[in-house]
């Protein structure tokens, strides 16, 4: 399990290693390695979802690992309370940004092998804290540094702990 | 609804049946047949062809839909029939045969969960000015009535190039301005004091919850569920004593 520890109270996440291998191993790889410490949620739309794992306050981005192959495939859907890789128009792009979902977000899911069709890659979900998720999702939000619906006060993820299970 | 248990109410929306997509019909077909009398209504909201020049204007599918409609009322399910931004021609003749009811969205149901109100959707684009502009104008009786009097050629024309500057036009558009307008959500449920709104058009199939600032109906939550369009899966959506859901099905691989 993993608990991101925000300004606003833990989330806790169980990830789902046998059907998304990859980008749980990826994301358990940031989490470890603290990566995630002091990096906020930067794109936040109520009814939709919460983003975070790559900026930090300021609109600063940080350098990441090499992206990872999208396995949106695995059959899980984008409902309410579940993780899935945020990424680029490139369906093999994620590498450390993450969004919950706070709404079942069912276009999401994958669709087909083109790039339009291929979805986003669910690979965890909420077990605790979607308090703190409903929390944050209904923040006010603004424009910071080109960026569209950036919290007005810093959403961050203080802490990481990982515990073994 | 106040007493005894009833059956679910079932909505579907952006079907975009055409000749060229027999599987579509094939799928509504089967639909159909698996929910005859089963419901207590089956509402369509906007959008069951890709285009309607009039109810003079048919083709194979409009056929085979009115017919397999028609025999689905005849088990006792009512059903509605809601304007779409592609079909929004379709008139009382066409509807009467279908055995079906047109109704003028936004159209307010009471059921178990409180008041939905269901709408196409598309009126929630309000990003979208020059398409906001176009629905207006096409809406309107008087142009309505002006474009059914022209000859069906002329009719065919005039979609022809509608839909090749739609294509122009959205090449242009960002992703985001095809999606609802937040704002004109959160506007909407207050302007109709109802938490609950239903819709398709957006093909963004989802269960969205929205935090309200001010509670609406007693509820600090609001919800817009959207209906999915069909192609390799089907959507649909049940209101029934116990769950309001939106459901999935595959259509072909």
């Amino acid at each position: 399990m993993i608990i991101f520890n925000t300004n606003h109270g833990p989330i806790s996440i169980e990830l789902n290693s046998e059907k998304a291998p990859k980008s749980a191993q990826n994301f358990l790889q940031y989490a470890k390695g603290g990566f995630y410490n002091g990096t906020i949620f930067h794109r936040v739309i109520d009814g939709f979802m919460i983003q975070g794992g790559g900026f930090e306050p300021g609109m600063s981005q940080k350098a990441n690992h090499d992206p990872i192959d999208n396995e949106a495939d695995n059959g899980l859907s984008n409902l309410t309370g579940t993780l899935a890789m945020a990424r680029t128009a490139d369906p093999h792009s994620a590498t450390s940004q993450f969004f919950i979902n706070v709404s079942d977000n069912f276009f999401l899911d994958h669709r087909g092998k083109t790039a339009q069709a291929w979805g986003y890659a669910v690979f965890g979900k909420v077990v605790d804290g979607m308090d703190v998720v409903n929390e944050i999702k209904s923040c006010q939000t603004t424009s910071k540094a080109g960026h569209q619906d950036v919290p007005v006060d810093d959403i961050i993820i203080e802490s990481t702990d990982v515990t073994e299970d | 609804m106040t007493h005894g248990v009833h059956k679910p109410l079932i909505f579907i929306s952006d079907l975009h049946l055409q000749d060229s997509r027999p599987e579509l019909t094939d799928a509504l077909v089967r639909f159909l047949a698996e929910q005859r009398g089963s419901c207590e209504a089956l509402y369509i909201l906007g959008d069951l062809f890709e285009v309607w020049l009039g109810d003079d204007s048919t083709c194979r599918c409009a056929n085979r839909v009115c017919e397999a409609l028609r025999d689905f009322t005849l088990s006792g399910s009512m059903l509605f029939l809601m304007h779409g931004n592609r079909d929004f021609l379709i008139g009382e003749h066409f509807a009467a045969q279908c055995g079906a009811q047109l109704i003028q969205e936004p159209y307010r149901i009471n059921t178990a969960h409180g008041d939905i109100i269901l709408l196409h959707g598309d009126s929630l684009c309000t990003d979208d000015l020059e398409y906001q502009h176009f629905r207006k104008l096409v809406r309107s009786a008087k142009w309505q009535s002006e474009f059914l009097a022209k000859s069906l050629g002329e009719r065919k024309q005039f979609a022809k190039q509608a839909r090749a500057q739609s294509r122009e036009a959205m090449a242009t558009k960002t992703e985001e301005i095809l999606d609802v307008n937040q704002q004109a959500v959160l506007d909407y449920f207050e302007a109709n004091a109802c938490p609950r709104i239903l819709h398709g058009h957006t093909h963004r199939p989802a269960v969205h919850s929205i935090s309200l600032e001010q509670p609406i109906d007693g509820k600090s939550e609001a919800t817009r569920m959207v209906l999915g369009d069909w192609g390799t899966l089907g959507w649909y959506a049940v209101v029934s004593d116990d769950e309001w859901e939106l459901k999935r099905f595959r259509i072909s691989s």
